[in-house]
């Protein structure tokens, strides 16, 4: 059926061990915070007590006279370009110059000896700010009364979305069932267990950083920029990283100040953001309110869906403006309907900031979509699995937003799903408090264009063999945040050159020695970052036969090679050993390498945001969750969970499926825990890890991860997405399996034993 | 984060430690597992000047039964230590459940049930259950020693009735007729959450009539509290489903909770009706397990 | 057996780090977390949360973990500590080590320090546990990348090894 089942693979296809995996059971993985630059001097910086207030004076003198103290900065000693990562939204500065946005916004900073040198100068700088009314709620914002946050964004508006495919009235008017909810998400945040760490060091002009990034191309790019330096003369090194999720894809203050703080005090200055701050820098995923219609036939044909959102974006634009776009674009994705309409708000507060976290814009609309279709199906007498297979996507289909789907195997996901959570056994038949439900989800694999305007390719990589030929070296731009990318792309290396997994070495994510690549995120690096690594691989192997052909006297198109021996096809016995050939070349050639990149075919339609949610290819999943509820106390115990994955070839399965479990475990997360919130100051009240409640261990399901058989063309070997997909159809299966238990529909994330109590109690109330 | 300065002292002997604080005043604080003040201090809501550690003193960290008194649990005792007793295990082993109910294995290790109960927060897990075991606190000072009913040792949220210059020495959960004792905690996370809500009860049964009962309800009032009202309903008489029912609803009313991040006063009180039926079948049904 | 000498504002501080004993003088509000890190060089032991709500930063004091953020480097005076980097031994990976490898347990390793020394504490003073045992002794190091799926099965996977 498909390049994958018929080819026999000789490194990819297996369960590798992590290359980085010895480091970091030992303890000898080095991240950002862990380095020691000589000289080195930390940075802390001085934040806002207040959501949004006038800074009328800063008075540093008493912070300057410390000992210890090398440098207190504030907006007045560094650059005041705007920056930002949505491009013609750049609305934030290094240090806040006129106003504070936020609780937590950056308002001074200290380079010192140590970090209790630099806490007690943060003490000594007195501001003085003039309290401004603070604009904390998202549905109100919009509103005549409340203070404007920016200057350039009228009634906080920080886009307004309004995208209409086909004719949505008419669809609903032809409808057997038109359905109207409110949905409400969280403001959940990404919690690396890594915070946000970066150590700048400028010497002779030039500025080194080491970040804990997402991206170290989109770091240089915007630094660069910011400081007015050519991009070759900042270098952005990444070591080690703890763990991203979406939260270091831009650079945050402890980059930005790190490097403003190096360049006046001409030492490297670190700076780790405590866990505080990472809150405050926070770029979680936005709380939107969603209302939602879809109108179906009586057989359950999905016939036109109108999505009203108003989202939280906080106090910058960040990433947001994609967020927005997201929400709407991924709704078409999975299922086949014609008629869409889709209008959104992002709105500014003073809280902060909000932007991509896995999944990006489209899991709290994925929620709000399978909790309806789970009602109209209720309403329609339909099994739930059923409706959906009225409606799943096919392969080779376009999307009403003229998305491009290659391979598509959701309907075998729903199939399988279906079959291994005995579906037919337990739906409806459970005992009373138990229930089952499903949610389903789908995702791009990399984003069809990137951020800012640029016509570089998304990825490149080089191959180098060693002069004796016995290791070969892949350079890649391509981040390792600890998903397993750099063992995936050596082992695509390793595949394509004809050597083994053990002879690669790898170096990655360096803009200075390694090419160029957008990074980690939009679940983009296996297929684009992988083309290249295929490519350049490629060419070594076109190399290494074109001169075994010549020493064995043989013809290149009768050469092959497997895990280092190039041989005669059909003749055996006529081999080279791949490090004689490699060393020979070497002698006669000089340096053995191979290059590739890729870039995405244009992609997409003609309308305002066309390019948003295009991708060469979208992965598909069926999620299915078993819960237990305790009626009293509206405790829910999730017991078990099933995820079915349509993510095309598989690299290397145990990563694979370690994916899906940190999905949908972030998903989880999510839709039962998770929800930073705040007093009516804008001041968050759980900040911390205590508070702000990530599972834990004893917290979660069993959960069981299976895939369908699928080939992606779009992608080297066949492959597609895994990263994020996961994260989509659990908020949905969890809310459709609580109602199956006891009968109760929660609309707000996240769905909280009190939510669900108090929804118990609704309930019962005699109307 | 760093933990603002102060002078560290660690005193040799009790009465070294109560002279210090003395000395000190409200300047000093007791530093025993450091689980609670440490966090405080890091996010800058205290400022000791000086931390009088217990670390030296090892007569603080026995649990022990003394004939006639009943089982002493010493001050410094970790809760992983409370936790893993032998003595306690066999004898009240809702008290062993009340200390892993908390935090986590690395807290545990680290937290003591002296700090657990001289930081008076409502939520606290050990005094709920100690209280209805009838637990007294034993009380070290300057001048002398004195001992009181743990009931009566907390003033509200952070306050206790420890005077300048006293330590709490060790806890005594008394020899009694009760029959059976339990704790259920209602958290929203399995491990490392605090209570939204805890009932303990300690109940003496017999022929199938209640003849002595003790509720105590931990995070919905300033104070740990006795659900007075609700054990008048159910001592003395024949123990039936209803008049625990009836029990639940009445603890239920009497608690004073708030609302907060955890929850709503409305969610708290159902939690206390819904906790108290179950802590008391619980205690009634499997003695002290 | 050192009791804690103050020197100014410096104390005296005896311990043991991975079977190697140090005498050194310390801030009296530096954490052991600091002294680990900024001291020896033990950077295995991670900083998370600072608050003892993460468990990144564990390490075993006298064979049981321990938030080395909310334990003072005055009072680990006369105490024994293994961080992440005394498990291994002569260059051989523990056992559990060497599962959280081959389960792919570990993914951007920042939790894998405190893991697998709540894993090995646990190992230790029960070398058959129980699932359920197992969840209970990693019930204070979060994990935020992998659901915790497989490096509960590396933890059970090393104890079948000890049978």
């Amino acid at each position: 059926m498909s390049e994958a089942t018929t080819k026999e693979f000789s490194v990819i296809g297996k369960s590798v061990p992590k290359i980085d995996a010895r480091d970091k059971v030992t303890g000898r993985a080095k991240y950002t915070g862990d380095l020691k630059v000589t000289g080195m001097l930390i940075g802390k910086i001085l934040r806002s007590p207040h959501a949004h207030a006038r800074i009328l004076s800063i008075d540093t003198s008493k912070a300057e006279q410390l000992p210890g103290v090398e440098a207190v900065i504030t907006a007045k000693d560094v650059p005041a370009t705007f920056y930002g990562i949505s491009p013609a939204r750049y609305d934030e500065t290094i240090l806040a110059i006129e106003k504070v946005l936020q609780v937590g916004d950056k308002v001074a900073a200290v380079a010192a000896v140590d970090e209790e040198t630099a806490v007690k100068a943060l003490g000594l700088i007195d501001v003085e700010y003039e309290v401004l009314p603070a604009v904390l709620d998202p549905l109100r914002a919009m509103d005549e009364d409340q203070p404007q946050i920016h200057p350039q964004y009228e009634r906080n508006i920080s886009v307004e979305i309004h995208q209409d495919f086909g004719d949505v009235e008419m669809a609903f008017q032809q409808s057997h069932l038109v359905r109207t909810d409110r949905f409400q998400g969280n403001r959940a945040t990404h919690v690396p267990m890594e915070p946000h760490a970066a150590i700048s060091k400028w010497e002779n002009g030039k500025l080194t950083i080491w970040s804990s990034t997402q991206s170290p191309h989109y770091f240089q790019y915007h630094i660069a920029r910011v400081f007015g330096l050519k991009m070759g003369d900042v270098r952005v090194i990444k070591p080690t990283v703890g763990g991203g999720f979406g939260g270091k894809l831009e650079p945050s203050a402890a980059e930005y100040v790190s490097a403003a703080l190096a360049m006046k005090t001409g030492r490297p200055v670190k700076i780790v953001f405590d866990r505080k701050e990472v809150f405050f820098h926070n770029r979680g995923r936005h709380a939107q309110h969603i209302e939602l219609t879809t109108g179906v036939t009586k057989e359950g044909k999905i016939l036109g869906v109108h999505g009203k959102y108003i989202i939280d974006g906080g106090s910058y634009t960040s990433l947001g403006i994609a967020s927005a776009y997201y929400a709407g674009a991924m709704l078409p994705l999975i299922y086949e309907f014609d008629h869409f309409k889709f209008d959104c708000f992002r709105v500014h507060t003073n809280l902060p900031s909000c932007a991509a976290q896995r999944g990006h814009g489209a899991p709290q609309p994925r929620f709000a979509f399978e909790s309806q279709l789970d009602m109209i199906a209720k309403e329609l007498g339909m099994d739930p699995i059923e409706i959906r297979k009225v409606n799943a996507r096919r392969p080779n289909t376009m999307t009403l937003n003229d998305l491009k789907v290659n391979s598509c195997e959701f309907m075998a996901c729903l199939e399988k799903a279906r079959e291994i959570s005995g579906w037919v056994g337990k739906k409806g038949k459970l005992p009373p408090g138990q229930g089952i439900g499903i949610g389903c989800g789908g995702f791009i694999t990399g984003a069809g264009y990137p951020i800012y305007r640029t016509r570089l390719p998304h990825a490149a990589a080089i191959v180098k063999v060693s002069e004796q030929g016995d290791i070969a070296t892949l350079y890649i731009g391509a981040v390792d945040i600890g998903q397993g990318s750099d063992t995936i792309l050596a082992q695509m290396a390793a595949e394509a050159i004809g050597i083994n997994y053990e002879d690669m070495r790898i170096v990655s994510a360096d803009t200075e020695t390694t090419p160029h690549d957008f990074g980690a995120y939009a679940s983009r690096q296996t297929l684009m970052s992988g083309h290249a690594v295929k490519q350049a691989g490629e060419e070594v192997r076109r190399q290494i036969i074109e001169l075994a052909a010549e020493l064995l006297e043989a013809s290149v198109a009768d050469l092959d090679i497997d895990r280092r021996v190039i041989f005669v096809k059909g003749s055996p016995e006529k081999m080279l050993p791949f490090e004689t050939v490699a060393n020979e070349f070497f002698i006669r050639k000089g340096p053995l390498m191979g290059k590739g990149s890729y870039t995405p075919p244009k992609l997409g339609g003609k309308f305002k945001g066309a390019a948003v949610g295009t991708s060469p290819a979208y992965s598909f999943a069926a999620q299915i969750s078993q819960v237990e509820v305790d009626e009293e106390t509206g405790q829910v115990m999730v017991t078990n969970v099933w995820d079915v994955h349509d993510c095309g070839t598989v690299i290397n399965p145990n990563l694979l499926h370690a994916q899906v479990e940190g999905a949908l475990f972030m998903g989880m997360g999510e839709a039962m825990y998770e929800q930073v919130v705040f007093d009516d100051k804008g001041r968050p009240l759980n900040a911390n890890l205590g508070e702000y409640r990530v599972p834990t261990a004893l917290d979660v399901p069993q959960v069981i991860s299976e895939l369908v058989d699928s080939y992606e063309p779009a992608g080297p070997w066949g492959v597609k997405e895994v990263g994020e997909g996961a994260t989509l159809p659990t908020m949905g299966s969890y809310a459709n399996a609580i109602y199956d238990a006891i009968g109760v529909r929660l609309y707000d994330l996240p769905l909280t034993p009190e939510k669900v109590w108090r929804a118990i109690h609704e309930r019962k109330k005699p109307s | 984060m760093i933990i603002p300065e102060f002078e560290y002292v660690s005193p040799q002997s009790v009465q070294e430690a109560c002279a210090l604080l003395v000395q000190y005043g409200d300047s000093a604080r007791v530093l025993a597992g450091g689980s609670d003040l440490l966090v405080k201090m890091k996010d800058g809501l205290m400022k000791p000047a000086y931390l009088v550690s217990l670390k030296n003193l090892d007569s603080l960290k026995a649990i022990r039964y003394e004939t006639g008194t009943g089982v002493i649990i010493g001050a410094r005792a970790t809760h992983n230590e409370v936790m893993n007793n032998r003595l306690l295990q066999e004898k009240y082993r809702s008290v062993c459940e009340a200390a892993h109910s908390m935090a986590a294995d690395q807290i545990r290790n680290i937290g003591t049930v002296g700090g657990n109960l001289v930081n008076a927060v409502p939520s606290a897990d050990l005094p709920p259950i100690l209280i209805a075991l009838d637990a007294r606190a034993r009380i070290v000072g300057s001048s002398g020693e004195r001992t009181i009913a743990l009931e009566d040792f907390f003033l509200g949220p952070g306050k206790t009735v420890l005077e300048k210059g006293e330590i709490l020495a060790a806890i005594i959960i008394p020899d009694q007729p009760t029959t059976g004792s339990n704790y259920i905690k209602f958290g929203l996370r399995r491990a490392g959450a605090l209570a939204v809500a805890g009932v303990a009860s300690s109940v003496t049964v017999s022929d199938g009539t209640c003849r002595d009962v003790r509720v105590v309800l931990g995070a919905v009032a300033p104070t740990p509290m006795r659900a007075r009202q609700a054990e008048n309903v159910l001592r003395g008489k024949k123990i039936s489903r209803e008049l625990i029912d009836e029990t639940g609803r009445i603890a239920a009313a009497e608690s004073k909770p708030i609302s907060d991040i955890r929850g709503s006063i409305e969610y708290r009180r159902n939690l206390v009706n819904v906790l108290t039926r179950r802590s008391l079948k619980a205690a009634i049904e499997k003695g002290h397990i | 057996m050192g009791t804690a000498i103050k020197k100014g504002k410096l104390h005296v501080v005896t311990l043991t780090v991975n079977g190697e004993e140090h005498a050194v003088l310390v801030k009296a509000n530096t954490t052991l977390l600091d002294l680990l890190r900024e001291e020896f060089d033990y950077t295995g032991t991670k900083k998370g949360c600072e608050l003892g709500d993460c468990g990144a930063c564990t390490v075993l004091m006298d064979d049981r973990p321990v938030n080395s953020c909310l334990v003072l480097a005055v009072e680990a005076d006369g105490h024994s500590f293994t961080t992440i980097e005394g498990v291994e031994q002569g260059g051989k990976l523990d056992r559990l080590q060497e599962e959280f490898i081959n389960q792919a347990a570990v993914q951007c390793g920042y939790c894998s320090p405190g893991m697998i020394l709540s894993g090995k504490a646990l190992l230790m003073r029960n070398p058959h546990p129980t699932e359920r045992e197992v969840r209970e002794a990693i019930g204070g190091n979060l994990c935020r990348c992998t659901g915790y799926v497989r490096i509960v099965k590396a933890i059970l996977a090393a104890a079948e090894a000890n049978s």
